[in-house]
């Protein structure tokens, strides 16, 4: 029995040497935040709506929370760089006001009693600050850039032309502090600047529908902005770490992909075909379409689809339904409709499927824009990686990275992100701008870049830390037939940062 | 029969707060103290109860009635560090848990040379679980696997050095998990269960008084379990409704050879086979909106190596053992909801007579498992696995 006592006694032992000896120690081999040895005391980011964390069509405080160029400075902190604060021009909640309302601009899923056609758009929510909360009190420019509205022109702008509805707002030039990107980049003298403008000189064509402005930024005019903005940007900062981005294909993102298949499903149901206004032309509409030759389909703009419900209506109904958005576009241009509707236009016939009453070439890109705007992509793109390797800056290219999220989506833990509207969690709810996720991808491709071509070891962004899409999810249903009926007053402010 | 009556009472309870607890590891190999201190190398001797587990043919050479019943306290640990894919090195701990699965036997001889028993015990399940608001919520949150096998046995004794032993297995298998659902932010949690047959068939020669060798087989049993689906907060998009799953639990094989070194010492050594290929996917139906989930799983078939043995001193038996686990898992589905990898396994134990009739028996393993490093994952979910386990395992015997 003395020795049963030892061997009990000894198994204790052994047993609990075993589970003391097994508290776990990290593993070697991990990811180590660092900058390997590359000083960046600041960073600043050049850019448009897509930097300034711009999301479902306003500025917010909790949506600029998660822009890309935030998200990247918290990296580059964890990694040990000395930014201090990375200042941004926060909003508070709700956003900034529409101009035309004084209501914030930014929208929410209104209505979901229908849940095939959830109304999308400005809830009337009251606006709580007329700028951004620091707008007053920082004494120096805004790390963060990000002009919403502004095109390539807007960088070296130092009057205003060109940096969007926010500029008095971001730039500050009343307040006494530098006139422009360029120049406030020059007075802080940054390490590393993220520089991705160049989006709205083909935005804006294609979001009207290649109405407003009629043709995207020549390429001539393109490359020897983007020349000057790098070539100049090279000489007022030395040994800055310039990184440049390529121009997403814009025809691949959820403005333009989401109305025409499930317009074309209701079409198939009767067989009929979409009579529709082709790049310029203003009255009777020379398009026709089935949906049925993807290379040659045109694609409908989100701005559709408040009218996608109305097609087919017209006949015997002046002005009431067929001609929906003529009066639309009269209340919101003050005029009587009957100022508004072109010749040959004739809103008795059913709307959209009669080559009198057409759907409008504002809310379309027939093929031949589609083609002009995908040639102004590459051809801007080409342009951007020349200029780059040119004066040494690296770039980050989106365009390939969101061509492939097109096309195939992008797992992260577990989770498939797509393009798709909404349900694909990249894209907030204007269809244009990104989610905070979609911010997180894009953050995380730059870091990708970052750490292989300036051997740094940044970690990336935790893109399920980060919030999901703001779905009330109770009613929420994103069938086949779901066409989100997005408030056409909405778009005007919209729009409007795109026209100068 | 005090002593008795009060063990029994102690095993009852035993038992009884067992069933409402969870089974853990997807694949249970102890299933009896006295073997699991000697690795789990037993199909070649099977002297006791487990004998319906490890090798039915074990009952043949066994003359008496018996009970053998007890429990395994399962405490496993686990930690990630990642997802390395998206650079981060977080480490990200496993919720603590502890499982209690069960093991009972009963044995009859009912006439010359032939021995009946039932066995009921747990030999597949699973739990894991990581706080709710982690990093991996998307992949999983909870999982729950549970298993119950009853297994009635007849095994013949051919001759002196041979016995054939044969069994069905009847299997409820139950399953619940949950984890969050893009977009937005929902959970689902699933709980479903169902019922399956297979059968069992063991072979044990001893050549010589010193040598034995045991083979044995154990069938898959396909549970199609059936539940329910919730989401919350419910919606349209994910309406709450009937779910469904075929759960493919594999077969296993045991090859084992013992030898008698001394008259008080004796070694085995087994090699297991386990059929995890028949596990390809995870796929749940909701019949709801006629949809399905699919994961992925591409198990791969595996083995394990066991070596153990028994030394003996009057009413005391001191056991030990190892094993080596090869985990069924390829690197591109390795995922937190079941974050294998290889095991290496160190067991002891002792064996007490109590008296003629009674005997006690108490193992501990400790289960190491290799530091796992996975790129390329299925899930994008890159990172580092640390895990380990401690298990204890304790019997009582009672012959009359």
């Amino acid at each position: 029995m003395n020795s049963a006592k030892n061997l009990l006694t000894l198994m204790v032992l052994i047993s609990l040497s075993a589970m003391i000896g097994c508290t776990d120690e990290a593993p070697s081999d991990l990811p180590a935040p660092g900058l390997g040895g590359v000083t960046i005391n600041k960073y600043m980011a050049v850019g448009n709506s897509l930097a300034a964390g711009y999301q479902s069509s306003g500025l917010y405080k909790s949506a600029q929370l998660y822009s890309y160029p935030k998200l990247i400075s918290d990296q580059l902190k964890l990694a040990g760089a000395k930014l201090g604060t990375f200042e941004q021009p926060y909003w508070p909640d709700p956003g900034n006001p529409d101009p035309k309302t004084g209501k914030a601009a930014r929208y929410v899923i209104i209505s979901l009693a229908d849940p095939n056609n959830p109304v999308i758009g400005p809830k009337g929510e009251s606006v709580t600050a007329a700028a951004p909360e620091n707008a007053l009190t920082l004494p120096r420019p805004y790390d963060n850039l990000g002009l919403p509205g502004a095109p390539l022109a807007g960088f070296m702008d130092t009057l205003g032309t060109y940096q969007g509805g926010f500029g008095p707002a971001i730039i500050r030039a009343a307040g006494g502090l530098p006139k422009s990107q360029f120049l406030s980049v020059k007075a802080l003298q940054p390490q590393l600047v993220t520089f991705w403008l160049g989006n709205n000189d083909v935005l804006g064509y294609a979001t009207s529908g290649g109405t407003s402005p009629s043709a995207p930024t020549p390429l001539a005019t393109f490359s020897f902005l983007f020349n000057q903005a790098i070539d100049t940007l090279k000489k007022s900062v030395p040994n800055v770490k310039i990184m440049v981005g390529t121009i997403p294909n814009v025809t691949t993102i959820p403005f333009f992909t989401t109305i025409g298949p499930k317009v074309a499903a209701s079409l198939a149901v009767v067989g009929a075909s979409m009579y529709y206004q082709k790049a310029g032309e203003t009255g009777v509409g020379s398009g026709s379409t089935k949906f049925n030759n993807p290379a040659g389909d045109p694609m409908i703009c989100l701005t559709g689809s408040a009218y996608a419900g109305y097609i087919g209506a017209g006949a015997g109904m002046p002005n009431v339904q067929g001609g929906k958005f003529y009066r639309d576009v009269a209340a919101s241009a003050g005029a009587p409709v009957s100022a508004v509707i072109p010749a040959g236009v004739d809103t008795t016939k059913p709307f959209g499927l009669h080559p009198q009453n057409p759907w409008p070439n504002a809310l379309v890109l027939d093929s031949s824009e589609i083609a002009k705007a995908t040639k102004a992509v590459s051809d801007f793109n080409a342009s951007i990686k020349s200029i780059a390797a040119a004066h040494g800056a690296v770039v980050v290219d989106f365009n390939a990275m969101f061509t492939d999220i097109a096309a195939n989506g992008i797992t992260i833990s577990g989770v498939k992100y797509t393009s798709a509207y909404i349900t694909g969690g990249l894209f907030s709810l204007d269809g244009v701008h990104p989610s905070s996720r979609g911010a997180g991808v894009i953050a995380n491709e730059v870091i990708r870049v970052m750490n292989s071509s300036f051997k740094t070891n940044v970690t990336g962004v935790d893109i399920s830390k980060l919030p999901a899409l703001p779905i009330p999810l109770g009613k929420y249903m994103a069938g086949d037939n779901m066409i989100p009926n997005v408030a056409p007053q909405s778009w005007g402010h919209f729009l409007g940062l795109w026209q100068n | 029969m005090n002593i008795l009556s009060k063990s029994i009472a102690v095993c009852m309870l035993l038992l009884i707060s067992s069933l409402s607890l969870h089974a853990g590891g997807f694949q249970l190999n102890e299933h009896g103290a006295r073997a699991m201190a000697q690795g789990g190398a037993w199909a070649a001797r099977a002297y006791d109860g487990s004998a319906i587990f490890f090798n039915p043919a074990g009952l043949g050479f066994q003359k008496i009635r018996s009970l053998y019943l007890g429990t395994t306290i399962i405490m496993p640990a686990a930690s990630f560090y990642g997802p390395t894919n998206l650079g981060q090195n977080a480490k990200n701990e496993m919720v603590s848990q502890v499982f209690t699965p069960i093991n009972l036997y009963a044995t009859v001889p009912v006439m010359e040379n032939l021995v009946v028993g039932i066995g009921i015990n747990n030999p597949y399940g699973l739990g894991t679980e990581w706080p709710e608001d982690w990093t991996g919520r998307y992949i999983t949150q909870k999982i729950d696997l549970m298993s119950f096998f009853f297994t009635p046995t007849a095994a013949y004794k051919v001759s002196d050095n041979l016995s054939i032993g044969v069994g069905l297995n009847y299997a409820t298998g139950n399953v619940t998990l949950s984890r969050m659902v893009s977009p937005g932010d929902a959970q689902v949690k699933l709980d479903l269960s169902g019922t399956g047959m297979g059968f069992t068939g063991g072979v044990i020669f001893k050549p010589t008084e010193a040598l034995s060798v045991g083979v044995s087989y154990r069938s898959s049993v396909k549970i199609d379990a059936e539940g329910t689906a919730e989401f919350t907060p419910s919606s349209a998009l994910f309406p709450a409704g009937d779910a469904a799953a075929t759960l493919e639990l594999p077969a296993t094989a045991f090859v084992g050879v013992a030898y008698k070194v001394m008259d008080n010492l004796e070694v085995e050594a087994d090699y297991q086979f386990v059929g995890w290929s028949s596990y390809k996917e995870l796929k749940i139906d909701f019949k709801k909106n006629n949809t399905s989930s699919v994961s992925p799983k591409n198990y791969e078939d595996t083995y394990i190596l066991r070596l153990g043995g028994e030394y003996t001193m009057e009413a005391m038996q001191i056991r030990f053992g190892y094993l080596f686990d090869r985990n069924p898992v390829a690197d591109h589905y390795t995922e937190p909801l079941l974050p294998d990898s290889d095991r290496n396994g160190f067991n002891i134990g002792v064996g007490y007579k109590i008296n003629e009739t009674m005997s006690v028996d108490a193992s501990y393993l400790f289960l190491k498992f290799a530091e796992r490093k996975v790129t390329g994952t299925e899930v994008e979910f890159d990172g580092v696995y640390q895990s380990n386990a401690n298990l204890f395992g304790i019997n009582f015997g009672y012959t009359f």
